[in-house]
C-alpha cells in the first residue's frame, strides 16, 4: 500500500516535472529545430525568391546534393576550407604555446604585455579585415614600404593565388592566437612546482622541462584548444571577404563563402540550403570526433 | 542622411539657396496652407549604390526635405553589397526602403519578377507630374532596359554608363610618339612603350570582369550567350572568347599595378586621379573625374572612345534608374522624391556645381554649356559620350539584362583572376568558365 502510493507520488512528480519542463521545450524546439528543420526541408527543393512556387517544388528532392557534389567549385571549397583549417590551427597553436611559455612569468612588464597581446582577439572581425586590407594593399601598406625600403620588395599577397590563402591565414592567427594562448597560460599555471622542481635539480634542460614535465600536464588543454580552433575556422568569413571576395579565381573560397555567394549574391536558395546542410553535417562529425579525441585526452 | 565630406562652397549655397525657393514656388511641392509641408511626417528610406552621382545627389537633399517635409534616411553602399541586399529584400517584398536604384544588370530580374512599381501611372497623371517635367526627355537607350514585358516603365534612369578609355597621363603617351589607341593593337602596342614610365603602370581596369572583360570578349568576336533574351548557350569557350581573355589578362598581368586583380572601381578612380596608373577602360563618369580641378591628371589626361578589336568595337553601354520597391508603403512620397531628384533642373545643378556629365535627359545633352564644358583639355567628351550611346544602341549589351547574368558574370570575374594569377590558361580558364556557367544556368532553370 505504502509502496503503491510512493510510486504515486513519484509519477505524480515526474508528470509535474514534464508538466513544468514542457513550454520551455516547446521553445526550445520551436527556436532550434524549426529553423533546422526548414533549411532541411528547403535543401530539397529549387526555392529560389524570383519563383515563390519553387518552394513546394519536391521533384527532384535530392538534385541540390547531387549538384554540389557534381561541382568542381563546392568540392575546390571543401579542399580550401580544409588547408586554410589545418594551416591555421597549427599556427595557432605553436603561436599560443610559444608566447605562453614566454609569458608564463610573474611579472608586472609580461602582465601587461599579456594584456595587450589579447587585444586582437577582442577586436570586431570586420575591423580586424580591414587592418589586414591595408597591410596587404602595396600601395599604401607599410609592410610592403618596409620592405622596400629594406631592398626586399614583395607583391601583392591576396592576389597571388600562391599566397592568398597564406595571407588570410597570418590574419586569421593574429586575430585568435590569443585564445589558444590564454588557454594554454591557464593551464600552464596549474602544473605542479614539485615535479619541476625535481627535474630542474636533476639537471634537466628547459626542453627537456618542457617536454617530459610541462606538456603532460597541458595536453588536454592544448587538445580543446585545437578543436575549438577547427571547429571555429569553419565559420571564417569576414577576412575572406574583405581582403579576397573568395579569389584570385577561387583561390580563397571556402565552402560557407561559396554558399553564401549561391545563396545572396545569386537568390539560389534551395542550393545554398543543401550546402549549409553538407556543412552542418561536417561540423556535426566534427564535433563528434572532438567530443571524442577531447574525451581520450582528458582520460590520459 | 548620408554626411558629405566636401566642404560648401559659397556659390553652391547661394544656387541651393536659389534652387529651393524655385522648388518651393512649384505646384504640389508648395507647404499646404496654414504652413504645413505635403510630406510632413512622412520617412523616405532610400539607397543606391555609391557612385558619383548618388553621392552628389546626397548635397542637395536637405533642400528636398526643407521644401517637402519629408524626412529622407539616404544610403550608398558599394556595388555589390547594394545588390545583394536589395535582391534579398526586394525578393520578399520588404517595405524597408522606398525608393531604390534599379541596378542595370538585375533589370531583367527585378523588373521581370514584379519586384519594381510601374511608374506609368505616375507619369500619365498630372497630380503627380507636372505637364513641364518632362517624362521624354530621358534618352530611349537609357530607359529601354526598364520596361517590363507590358512596356511600363518601371525606373528613372539616372545615369547611361557608357564605356570609354582615357589616360591620366596622356604627356607620357604623347612623349612615346603616339596617340590614344583606336584599336587593341595599337592599345597593346602604346601599354607596352609606356609601361612603368614615370613610376606610372600603364594599365588599369576594375575587378569586376564580368563588365570590363566584355568589350575585348565582343571585339574579337565572341560574346556571352549565343543569342540573348532567347537563346542563353554560353559561349565562353570559343576560340574567340579565349583569345580575348588571352589578351585582355595579358595587358593585366603585363602593364598593370602590383595587386591589379584587387582594384575595385573607386580604387581604380582614385588611381587614375593620382595619375599612379595611365590608361584605363572604363565608365565615363569614373573618367571625367580625372578632369575635375582637385585631380592630379586634370592637367594631362585624355579621353577617347573604346579601341575596337578585330571584329568591332563594343563600348558596355548601361544605365541605373530610381524606382519605387512593390513593398513599398510611401509610394506617392517616392515618385516626389523622384521627380525633384530626375528634375532638369536638379540635373543641371549637379552638372554645373560637380561636372556630372553622365546625364540621362537629352535636353541637357544637347545645351551649348554641356558641350562647351565636356571639352576635357581639347578632347569633346560630350561627343563621345553620344557616339558611344549609338553604339550601344545597337543592342549587343542585351545579355547583361537577362535575368540569369548575374552568376555567370561572376564566373567570368574567376576565369580572368584565374588567367591573371597564372592559375589556369587561358583556354583552360574559360572552358571551365563555360562548364561552371552551364551549371549555373541550370540551376536557375534556363532550358538550353
Amino acid at each position: 500500500m505504502a509502496a503503491s502510493k510512493a510510486a504515486g507520488w513519484s509519477a505524480e512528480r515526474n508528470r509535474a516535472f514534464r508538466l513544468g519542463l514542457s513550454p520551455a521545450l516547446l521553445v526550445l524546439a520551436v527556436v532550434t529545430l524549426g529553423p533546422a528543420v526548414y533549411l532541411i526541408v528547403t535543401s530539397l527543393t529549387p526555392l529560389t525568391p524570383v519563383n515563390p512556387a519553387t518552394a513546394l517544388d519536391f521533384s527532384e528532392p535530392l538534385q541540390n546534393y547531387s549538384s554540389a557534389l557534381t561541382t568542381d567549385e563546392f568540392l575546390h571549397s571543401v579542399w580550401v576550407q580544409v588547408e586554410l583549417s589545418v594551416v591555421t590551427v597549427l599556427t595557432q597553436l605553436a603561436a599560443g604555446l610559444g608566447l605562453a611559455l614566454l609569458l608564463d612569468r610573474p611579472s608586472r612588464l609580461l602582465e601587461a604585455v599579456r594584456t595587450s597581446f589579447l587585444m586582437p582577439m577582442v577586436l570586431p572581425p570586420i575591423v580586424v579585415a580591414i587592418i589586414w586590407k591595408v597591410i596587404y594593399t602595396p600601395d599604401i601598406s607599410p609592410l610592403h614600404h618596409l620592405l622596400a625600403w629594406f631592398g626586399l620588395p614583395i607583391h601583392s599577397l591576396i592576389t597571388n593565388a600562391n599566397t592568398a590563402i597564406w595571407a588570410i591565414a597570418v590574419a586569421d592567427t593574429w586575430e585568435w592566437f590569443p585564445f589558444t594562448m590564454l588557454m594554454v597560460l591557464a593551464a600552464l599555471q596549474m602544473v605542479p612546482k614539485e615535479p619541476q622542481e625535481a627535474a630542474r635539480i636533476d639537471g634537466a634542460s628547459a626542453v627537456q622541462l618542457f617536454w617530459h614535465v610541462r606538456l603532460p600536464y597541458i595536453r588536454s588543454t592544448l587538445v580543446v584548444a585545437a578543436l575549438f580552433r577547427l571547429i571555429d575556422s569553419i565559420k571564417a568569413f569576414p577576412l575572406i571577404y574583405v581582403l579576397t571576395d573568395g579569389g584570385p579565381g577561387g583561390a580563397t573560397e571556402v565552402t560557407n563563402y561559396y554558399a553564401f555567394v549561391q545563396t545572396f549574391n545569386f537568390s539560389y536558395w534551395g542550393y545554398g540550403s543543401a550546402i549549409a546542410v553538407l556543412i552542418v553535417l561536417g561540423v556535426l562529425l566534427l564535433s563528434l570526433a572532438v567530443n571524442r579525441m577531447g574525451g581520450e585526452a582528458i582520460d590520459d | 542622411m548620408a554626411e558629405s565630406a566636401r566642404p560648401v562652397r559659397r556659390r553652391q549655397v547661394l544656387a541651393s539657396a536659389a534652387a529651393g525657393a524655385a522648388l518651393l514656388a512649384l505646384p504640389g511641392k508648395a507647404p499646404a496652407q496654414g504652413g504645413a509641408k505635403k510630406l510632413a511626417g512622412v520617412t523616405l528610406n532610400i539607397s543606391c549604390w555609391s557612385a558619383p552621382y548618388p553621392k552628389y545627389l546626397a548635397d542637395y537633399i536637405p533642400e528636398f526635405e526643407q521644401a517637402t517635409g519629408a524626412k529622407v534616411n539616404y544610403e550608398t553602399p558599394s556595388f555589390p553589397i547594394y545588390n545583394q541586399r536589395m535582391d534579398i529584400e526586394l525578393s520578399t517584398k520588404s517595405d524597408a526602403h522606398d525608393v531604390i536604384n534599379v541596378t542595370f544588370i538585375y533589370s531583367g530580374r527585378w523588373i521581370g519578377a514584379g519586384w519594381v512599381t510601374p511608374l506609368t501611372d505616375f507619369l500619365s497623371d498630372p497630380k503627380h507630374t507636372p505637364a513641364d517635367w518632362g517624362g521624354d526627355d530621358f534618352l530611349p537607350g537609357a530607359t529601354a532596359a526598364f520596361k517590363d514585358s507590358q512596356g511600363r516603365l518601371c525606373a528613372i534612369p539616372w545615369i547611361a554608363d557608357v564605356q570609354m578609355a582615357g589616360a591620366s597621363r596622356y604627356d607620357l603617351i604623347e612623349k612615346a610618339g603616339m596617340k590614344l589607341p583606336d584599336t587593341f593593337d595599337e592599345m597593346a602596342a602604346m601599354l607596352k612603350a609606356v609601361n612603368r614610365q614615370d613610376n606610372t603602370s600603364a594599365f588599369l581596369v576594375e575587378n569586376h570582369y564580368g563588365w570590363s572583360f566584355i568589350p575585348y570578349l565582343q571585339g574579337f568576336g565572341g560574346d556571352v550567350f549565343r543569342k540573348p533574351p532567347n537563346d542563353l548557350m554560353p559561349l565562353l569557350d570559343t576560340p574567340e572568347a579565349v583569345a580575348a581573355a588571352d589578351f585582355f589578362c595579358n595587358m593585366l598581368r603585363e602593364y598593370g599595378p602590383d595587386g591589379v586583380l584587387s582594384y575595385t572601381y573607386d580604387q581604380v578612380v582614385e588611381t587614375l586621379r593620382q595619375a599612379r596608373a595611365n590608361y584605363s577602360t572604363n565608365n565615363e563618369t569614373f573618367l571625367v573625374q580625372m578632369g575635375l580641378p582637385e585631380s592630379k591628371s586634370a592637367k594631362t589626361c585624355a579621353l577617347s572612345l573604346m579601341p575596337a578589336g578585330p571584329k568591332g568595337r563594343f563600348p558596355n553601354v548601361a544605365a541605373h534608374g530610381w524606382g519605387i520597391p512593390v513593398g513599398s508603403r510611401n509610394k506617392e512620397a517616392a515618385w516626389e522624391f523622384i521627380t525633384w531628384a530626375m528634375s532638369k533642373e536638379l540635373g543641371l545643378r549637379m552638372f554645373r556645381d560637380h561636372g556630372f556629365s553622365s546625364v540621362t535627359r537629352r535636353s541637357i545633352i544637347d545645351m551649348p554649356e554641356f558641350r562647351q564644358r565636356m571639352m576635357i583639355n581639347g578632347t569633346d567628351v560630350a561627343k563621345l559620350y553620344i557616339d558611344t550611346l549609338n553604339l550601344g544602341a545597337k543592342g549587343y549589351t542585351v545579355y547583361r539584362t537577362v535575368p540569369p547574368y548575374p552568376p555567370v558574370d561572376r564566373e567570368i570575374d574567376i576565369a580572368i583572376q584565374s588567367i591573371v594569377s597564372q592559375q589556369k590558361t587561358a583556354k583552360q580558364a574559360m572552358a571551365q568558365a563555360q562548364q561552371n556557367a552551364l551549371m549555373q544556368l541550370k540551376r536557375a532553370g534556363v532550358k538550353l
